[in-house]
């Protein structure tokens, strides 16, 4: 009975930890859609890419991976801003259809352009004060350092966000225009600019939470596609806009993907467990799907709403 | 009078040029054999080091090697088809088996391949020998295990490799021989230590059969399978199947998995800190040079194995081919490059018995073809395909052996530790954990 309260118990901070990855991930989405009602296909790619900066980077610098952060957020806030000024901003023009094909584009492109220069096989991070480092709490559950410290960055980068909305006279007018474009103008505040500044945070909390996940993530040319899709997912959940949404919104995520190790050491306690027990593992994104799907049709606001 | 007998000149120059013409279309020059394997994708350690040893085989064939005590070392080409080269065509199948099948289609129609070898993937090689039966091209496999691929009855596909159930008894045999102490270096290892088993393997036609026969065979031998996984192989993350593995405390830890998937286990289970006694890999992903990269972390890990260079010890061509190898690309033989190498090399000998390329002609060299062990790199009897029976296009003779990384002298090995009487060092026991 005791294996299985510790086996709850790890599923429940293994959750949690990836769950404020997952958040983490979708800030950026939200912050983007929130200023400017613009779905990003690629934000999975700046994830890939904040990932390949770190995996780059350390070695050639010869530091830790966790110093290379920095850069990764520089990189995906250049990143964001060159693909505002170099092609939303025409996207804005047309219709909302060609606003989607656009973002789409943006991401097979950087997707192939990532094959052309780092080639396709997945890699990982052997190196590092944190990579395979991990420590034992209590009884037998063990921490994995690098998800600690991902955990940890995420709720970090979420505060700062936050300040930065609301406690920040740029925040102020970010949120302005967000809510009213028009009125915003109207009071002197430059719609582009704050559309480019979106795209800057955007990308650079994205790129930032690659550069930690390569730590303990292998990464290839098509690793954004599940993080874009968790992040929609994340999003949806959430409310599109809203970043307290993300937040509680990922770690929900966090959790149904601990749902399989849930279910196996259910089954174990009524003995239903062993070699022919039916498996969840397979289906562990196939919730995330489903319950995006099910947000959809019973709540398509998400948890807290449209824009906040 | 000079019209007719320019009329008559030109007849007789169009028809001296169709008979040399003919005469020369008699012999081929060139050999084409289609080969695909999956050059990118997170299996593409694999599929480089396959292409390396069909590069191989095809140039000693092809040319008159010194140092190589095997038969087609000895001359130039296809003897019985005038000297004719092999030439390899290569194509990429990424792992995806609609993809093989659509090259498979190419190399036949476009490229006009003779026969196809390849693909590795059991997935994919069961889409492309089905495009090979279909069209009436000789397909011989070199390293896919699927048990089912034999189990057709399919007219033009040829498998030189033994396949999972050997492989998978093979397994049993050495946990059993633990128990009874017949290991070198092992004091006999009480039951109920390594009683309790898990399974994760990759969920296509290749893992899932595994799995399956790890279930059977846990039957047969009365070990209880705790936990039986399937998981995607290009899934980035295995933290739960991992925590679900370790929850059922198990002594034996089975896999099988490709290259990146292999690598992500072992790094999952360190950061949990699993400790089994005895973790086991089926080959693919766990005999790769990537896979040799985590060093000191996968000392004690087992793979079941078709080649290791210490077989150089029984086998006088394993150690000669292997120096060419190592002296080309740096690294040693392992499973799949000498099994790829096989795999041309039988080819070779298919030719070279069907003095011809004609497919009927080669579909029965094939079915006639008995080559010797003493010619193979590898530790089989020989190659000699079944005919008859549930099994046809099956080699008779092959073999498995399972290894264990050890470091000596601070570097990784593998030493050779099943079958018991060709151990080549004593074996680690328990796994050291993380």
């Amino acid at each position: 009975m005791e294996a299985f309260w510790v086996e709850i118990l790890k599923s429940l901070v293994s959750g949690l930890l990836m769950g404020l990855v997952f958040a983490l991930v979708a800030l950026g989405l939200t912050v983007i859609f929130g200023v400017m009602d613009i779905v990003n296909f690629a934000h999975g790619e700046f994830l890939m890419i904040g990932m390949y900066t770190t995996l780059v980077t350390a070695p050639l610098l010869g530091v830790d991976p966790l110093i290379t952060l920095p850069i990764c957020g520089l990189v995906g806030a250049v990143l964001g801003v060159i693909s505002y000024y170099g092609l939303v901003k025409y996207l804005l023009r047309g219709p909302v259809i060609a606003q989607l094909f656009g973002t789409f584009g943006l991401m097979v492109f950087l997707r192939n352009l990532a094959l052309l220069f780092m080639g396709s096989e997945p890699r990982i991070l052997h190196k590092g004060v944190l990579v395979g480092k991990s420590f034992v709490v209590g009884p037998g559950l063990v921490l994995e350092s690098t998800k600690l410290a991902a955990a940890v960055l995420s709720l970090a980068s979420f505060y700062v966000v936050w300040w930065l909305i609301n406690r920040t006279r740029l925040g102020k007018a970010l949120t302005a225009t967000s809510l009213d474009r028009q009125g915003a103008r109207y009071m002197g505040i430059s719609t582009e600019l704050m559309n480019a500044l979106a795209w800057a945070i955007g990308g650079a909390s994205v790129a930032i939470a690659g550069g930690v996940l390569v730590n303990f993530w292998p990464v290839d040319p098509n690793v954004g596609l599940l993080f874009t899709m968790i992040a929609f997912a994340t999003v949806a959940l959430g409310g599109f806009g809203s970043i307290r949404g993300a937040l509680f919104a990922g770690i929900i995520i966090g959790f149904i993907v601990q749902i399989p190790p849930v279910w196996d050491a259910a089954l174990g306690l009524l003995g239903l467990g062993g070699g022919d027990a039916i498996s969840l593992h397979p289906f562990k994104y196939t919730f995330v799907y489903l319950i995006y799907f099910i947000i959809m049709i019973v709540r398509p606001q998400g948890l807290f709403g449209w824009k906040q | 009078m000079m019209r007719k007998f320019a009329l008559v000149l030109t007849v007789l120059a169009a028809l001296g040029l169709l008979v040399s013409g003919a005469a020369f279309a008699g012999a081929p020059k060139e050999i084409k054999i289609g080969v695909i394997y999956p050059l990118t994708g997170g299996a593409a350690a694999a599929g480089r080091v396959l292409r390396n040893g069909a590069e191989l085989a095809a140039w000693i064939a092809n040319n008159k090697i010194q140092g190589v005590d095997m038969d087609m070392a000895k001359k130039a080409g296809i003897q019985s088809l005038g000297g004719a080269k092999i030439k390899l065509i290569f194509k990429d199948h990424q792992g995806n088996p609609q993809l093989g099948a659509d090259l498979a289609k190419k190399l036949i129609k476009d490229d006009k391949v003779v026969g196809i070898l390849g693909c590795y993937f059991s997935s994919v090689t069961k889409t492309v020998s089905a495009v090979c039966e279909r069209y009436g091209v000789p397909m011989i496999n070199g390293s896919s295990t699927s048990p089912a691929l034999t189990t057709r009855g399919f007219k033009w596909f040829w498998r030189t490799t033994p396949h999972d159930k050997w492989f998978t008894k093979d397994l049993f045999e050495l946990l059993v021989g633990l128990t009874q102490g017949k290991v070198r270096g092992v004091k006999a290892v009480p039951r109920q230590e390594i009683n309790t088993i898990v399974s994760a393997c990759e969920k296509t036609e290749w893992g899932s059969h595994v799995s399956s026969l790890i279930k059977d065979f846990a039957k047969e031998y009365k070990f209880n399978l705790a936990k039986s996984i399937l998981y995607s192989a290009k899934s980035p993350d295995l933290s739960s199947e991992v925590q679900s593995m370790l929850a059922a405390k198990p002594g034996a830890m089975l896999f099988a998995s490709y290259t990146s998937d292999a690598i992500l286990m072992i790094k999952t289970l360190k950061s949990m800190k699993a400790k089994p006694k005895l973790i086991w890999g089926q080959d693919a992903g766990f005999d790769k040079p990537e896979f040799r990269q985590l060093g000191a972390d996968i000392e004690g890990v087992l793979i079941r194995s078709v080649f290791l260079p210490s077989v150089a010890k029984v086998k006088k061509v394993a150690g000669q081919v292997n120096a060419l190898y190592k002296k080309r690309y740096g690294v040693d033989l392992d499973g799949a490059s000498a099994r790829a190498f096989t795999g041309l090399q039988a080819w070779v000998h298919v030719l070279e018995k069907a003095g011809s390329t004609d497919p009927k002609a080669i579909q029965k060299a094939a079915n006639a073809i008995d080559i010797p062990g003493d010619q193979l790199v590898v530790p089989w009897a020989g190659i000699k395909f079944a005919k008859v029976g549930n099994e046809t296009g099956q080699n008779i003779k092959g073999m498995g052996l399972i290894g264990q990384y050890q470091m000596k002298n601070g570097k990784l090995t593998l030493q050779i530790v099943y079958p018991f009487d060709l151990a080549t060092a004593d074996m680690i026991y328990p796994f050291k954990g993380f």
